[in-house]
């Protein structure tokens, strides 16, 4: 059985594909948090490049990727794809499993996809430095690496809890060349406003970008970058899924049903936005899954309406689902999950119900992830597990039913920064964190009116 | 230590804790003799003595106050501290001795009473302690309290960080069971106060850990702010015993009977220390009716014999839908999963599933929930 699908690099995508230009509704325009006026432009001229920020409005269907950026996609794109054939065999599914792998990238993720051209686009309209923030690490070491190449200055503010206890993150992106800062830090007026009210606070993702944003903000040289949730993010990451289409092709299959793990959305989307043009035409049974956690479930328990992206309220109000902009999601160990909203484009997908969610336990997810490790040999990112877990239980569904479905995993990122979380599944410490959305309800169902 | 003047502690130990676990009693209550006559030997001292040896020698920081002979006097001169007997025990010491010393030691106005035994030695304590911060050296048959130091050594520590003041106070159940019943087969715990204790969280912090805080009272604040919010849909609430329920009530502006039953409806506290009568009656005039409980003590119980008020009748009217657990995580770390005895099995075998325990301002857990009478 052939396991490895691989195309050569010339077959890198020079195009990325934006689901803008196919939505059966259109996109609902981001306010601006003062006015709750549609965002114009010049809004965010002041942290955002022009040609990201076209890119952001845009709905053209094709967009072009720049030489430059298809050159240095190159030290690790096209990404393969494997049969699952030893995991098949661990649950004895007439089920095919397939994955993509986004963990051969340098930073171990798909993150460097959207990296590498923000940091490309600033670079040409003279930007210095590039400030964000980051959680878990990923998307702090992705653009650590891609400024590295690009020779920009990054600064990363990284929320202080996996400051503390992810070192080699931040080990990662010193090799890179980044400043990465524990956040709340000295170095903005906004961290030293928390830092003075709550000397002990572990942080949180909220402060961070509050950090970030106020660096770009108040520096002519630095600009700010974010990993998610924007649309220009979910366009470059469509990379994987424009490469995934060429490869199923190789394999001559096509999938029933494709998961992928969801926090803001950027993985998940780029890997399925190519294929929702076929699901709204002759694939309508294609089953496209986002799947979150369930201590912060944000497509299959939150609310469709206008909410801040931020905790601050500073970053603009979009139309997505969410949790509330003040909810903080429970320490869980895939901290790359934890996002109280999540990006426009997919929400919209879900709501005209071309795209599902479900929501899954921790140690759940633990279990399925240590399953694939000892079948496929990857020990998968705790983010990525999240897909890995309901495509086991569709692949025995089959095993009962006797159909040879074609399962597709999105495996977004390796997990070998995340050892600790995978020590504390082992020895039975991890705690299996809901949101406890009927009494949510209940509770703003009665809230008193202003 | 920090403090500039010598730290004062009550010591006290109850010389025949644990003599019945190791032949067979479950506790020993009333059974002292019968246990030494099956070959127990007395231990609590050797556990005391555990925990004088991690303490600061001469000259000690510390001053510490006792009773006589096996009360305390033995084990503090075996092990070099400096000491005064303030009460003198008859040869048979029992539970009145305790609490004399105990009153002692209020008069000589401790900074903490240390006491080693189990339960039974800790609601002693407990009962007459009037305030003053409680630790319990772990030596009974039975310590589901939650002022029991996880070994005689971490007492040590405890006791330590609380002189220096690094260590923080925090409320908690003092709990026994009913020894006839528990030797017998059957769990029954009973609340019977809340004393203060030096506590740190024994939780490993997580290595991603993003709690705003370790503090405790903390999270009982998110829990009721949030409480405070769902209960506002018109429902009559049953809340059961405990600190963090005491919390939602605190934080609406109500007092709560500590160790009773109250119900609280639109933010008004429509009844206090409900009897199981009363809330019969509650549940005839009014069409939906909730229950807030916390898992009390060690074992976890979030319904038992404890409150007997919320009786099998209370519970299958209400309907276990209706049941709302609340917990901080700290405590809900701390017991393996909850326990639910309401006395009958099949009322015990509906509510024991996985449960959802609110542990913060819109948090949850997922929590195993186990019938007693199975275990």
């Amino acid at each position: 059985m052939k396991i490895k699908y691989l195309l050569d690099e010339e077959e890198i995508p020079k195009k990325w594909y934006n689901v803008a230009a196919d939505m059966p509704t259109p996109l609902s325009p981001p306010l601006h948090p003062g006015t709750l006026e549609p965002l114009k432009a010049e809004d965010m001229e002041m942290i955002f490049p022009k040609a990201l920020i076209r890119q952001e409005m845009s709905t053209d269907r094709w967009v072009d990727i720049p030489e430059e950026v298809r050159e240095i996609y190159r030290l690790w794109r096209p990404t393969p794809l494997y049969r699952a054939a030893a995991l098949e065999k661990a649950l004895k599914t007439p089920a095919r499993i397939y994955y993509k792998y986004e963990g051969v990238s340098p930073a171990g993720s798909h993150k460097p996809n959207t990296a590498v051209p923000q940091a490309y686009y600033n670079m040409k309209e003279g930007i210095e430095r590039l400030a964000t923030e980051t959680g878990a690490g990923q998307w702090g070491s992705a653009l650590s690496l891609a400024t590295c190449l690009f020779g920009l200055k990054c600064t990363v503010y990284m929320v202080r809890s996996s400051f503390d206890s992810k070192p080699y993150r931040k080990s990662a992106m010193r090799v890179w060349g980044a400043d990465c800062f524990s956040s709340p830090s000295d170095k903005t007026e906004f961290g030293r406003r928390v830092l003075a009210e709550m000397p002990d606070t572990p942080g949180s993702l909220g402060i961070a970008i509050s950090e970030a944003v106020e660096d770009a903000a108040t520096h002519n040289d630095t600009n700010y970058s974010l990993g998610s949730v924007l649309n220009h993010v979910l366009l470059h990451q469509t990379v994987e899924g424009l490469e995934l289409q060429k490869q199923f092709a190789l394999a001559d299959d096509y999938p029933d049903v494709m998961f992928g793990c969801c926090g803001g959305g950027s993985n998940f989307p780029g890997m399925i936005f190519p294929f929702i043009p076929d699901k709204m035409k002759d694939k309508k049974d294609l089953r496209l899954v986002a799947c979150e956690p369930t201590a912060c479930p944000t497509l299959t328990k939150g609310l469709y309406a206008y909410d801040f992206g931020d905790t601050a309220g500073m970053a603009p109000v979009i139309k997505m689902f969410t949790l509330g902009h003040d909810f903080i999601p429970p320490g869980i160990h895939a901290g790359g999950l934890r996002y109280h909203g999540d990006a426009p484009l997919l929400c919209n997908l879900v709501h005209d119900g071309l795209i599902e969610a479900t929501a899954l336990q921790q140690t759940e997810v633990f279990e399925a992830a240590t399953l694939f490790a000892r079948s496929e040999g990857i020990i998968p990112a705790p983010e990525a597990s999240h897909a890995i877990k309901p495509a086991i239980d569709e692949a025995l569904k089959c095993k009962k039913t006797g159909e040879a479905k074609t399962i597709f995993i999105s495996l977004s990122g390796h997990g070998h920064f995340d050892l600790a979380a995978y020590d504390a599944y082992n020895d039975g410490k991890l705690v299996d964190y809901e949101y406890p959305a009927d009494l949510v309800r209940q509770s703003l169902a009665k809230l008193p009116k202003p | 230590m920090s403090r500039e003047r010598t730290a004062k502690i009550g010591f006290i130990i109850n010389p025949i804790a644990g003599l019945g676990g190791r032949v067979g009693l479950k506790g020993t209550d009333g059974l002292a003799g019968q246990a030494l006559a099956r070959g127990a030997i007395p231990q609590s001292e050797e556990r005391a003595a555990a925990f004088l040896k991690c303490l600061p020698r001469s000259p000690s920081p510390i001053r510490f106050f006792t009773a006589g002979g096996s009360m305390g006097e033995n084990a503090l001169a075996r092990c070099g501290q400096s000491y005064e007997v303030v009460h003198h025990p008859p040869q048979l010491s029992g539970p009145a001795d305790t609490i004399a010393a105990c009153q002692q030691f209020r008069q000589r106005n401790v900074d903490l009473i240390v006491f080693c035994g189990g339960d039974g030695t800790a609601r002693d304590v407990a009962s007459v302690c009037g305030g003053l911060p409680i630790l319990g050296i772990p030596a009974g048959v039975k310590m589901h309290s939650g002022v029991f130091a996880i070994s005689p050594q971490a007492a040590a520590e405890l006791a330590i960080g609380y002189l220096k003041g690094d260590v923080r106070l925090r409320k908690t159940e003092i709990v026994d069971v009913d020894e006839e019943l528990y030797r017998g087969g059957e769990l029954a715990t009973r609340l019977y106060s809340i004393a203060q204790t030096p506590y740190q969280p024994v939780l490993v912090q997580e290595r991603k850990r993003i709690y705003l805080s370790s503090d405790e009272e903390e999270f009982k604040d998110q829990i009721a702010l949030f409480a405070g919010e769902f209960m506002r849909d018109g429902s009559a609430y049953i809340i059961g015993a405990g600190t963090t329920t005491a919390r939602i009530a605190e934080r609406l502006g109500l007092e709560k009977t500590l160790l009773g039953v109250d119900v609280i409806q639109k933010g008004s506290l429509i009844q206090k220390d409900a009897s199981e009568k009363d809330l019969l009656a509650l549940l005839d005039k009014e069409s939906s009716v909730k229950i807030i409980v916390s898992p009390i003590g060690a074992q976890g119980f979030i319904l038992g014999r404890g409150s007997q008020q919320i009786s099998p009748a209370v519970l299958r009217q209400v309907g276990e839908e209706n049941l709302i657990i609340v917990s901080t995580p700290h405590k809900l770390a701390e017991i393996p999963r909850l326990l639910v005895d309401t006395g009958e099995a099949d009322l015990d075998r509906l509510v024991a599933k996985k449960r959802l325990v609110v542990t913060g301002y819109r948090m949850a857990q997922r929590k195993e929930t186990a019938a007693a009478s199975l275990c």
